[in-house]
């Protein structure tokens, strides 16, 4: 999981690369928040597959390649 | 992973928040009431349910944001600084610990620095990019390179 600078050096850094998946720093944030907000609760306990996959698809994060295993 | 096994987990998040660091098997131990073995234990069964991740050595590598040694991503959060296990963790300090952030991170391309500050839990410059090597079902095959 990598983060660039811009469009142009993600396009150069993968080039004879397989690409992934790319999306904004302002989408990783809002993943971010909903994937980690309970982490320190007290009462906290594990997310389970389907709840994950529920944050993904959330937002927008769909498709084969953002579905959990 | 057993219900057990919970507030041993929870204790770790616990310590590791109001310590800054990885805390031992020993702190968690005096934390809980229970034995360093029964810890040690846990903590097994807790990476085997993909709730934290060990060394070699049965020490505290990854309790997800927060990475128990030095990384690439340094986040001032809070009043000290944490390691962050990949860009993504790096905004999940911020949000775990309720506080604006700072994320230093580098461009994976050219190396230079990128220094992002994260206020309400958004990144205050919302240009560069992340990009996810690994598909989703595979980001546990090795939670390391992921």
């Amino acid at each position: 999981m990598l983060v660039f600078r811009s469009e142009d050096h993600l396009t150069r850094w993968l080039t004879g690369r397989p690409a992934g998946a790319t999306i904004p720093v302002s989408k990783l944030a809002e993943l971010a928040e909903a994937w980690w907000w309970d982490r320190l609760d007290p009462d906290w306990q594990p997310h389970t597959r389907e709840q994950n996959q529920a944050i993904l698809d959330r937002l927008g994060l769909t498709g084969d390649f953002w579905r959990l295993g | 992973m057993t219900p057990e096994d919970l507030p041993i987990r929870n204790a770790t998040y616990r310590l590791f928040a109001e310590h800054g660091r990885a805390p031992t098997v020993d702190e968690v131990a005096v934390a809980t009431g229970e034995g360093s073995d029964v810890v040690r234990a846990a903590w097994r069964r807790l990476q085997d349910g993909r709730a934290l991740v060990l060394d070699g050595d049965g020490r505290l590598l990854m309790a997800n944001p927060f990475s128990g040694v030095e990384t690439p991503h340094r986040v001032e959060a809070a009043g000290r600084t944490w390691y962050a296990n990949c860009g993504w963790d790096a905004f999940g300090i911020g949000v775990v610990l309720r506080a604006d952030s700072t994320i230093h991170t580098t461009c994976a391309d050219c190396g230079d620095a990128i220094d992002l500050d994260v206020r309400g839990y958004r990144p205050t410059d919302p240009d560069p990019l992340f990009h996810v090597l690994v598909p989703a079902r595979d980001w546990w095959s090795d939670i390391g390179f992921t």
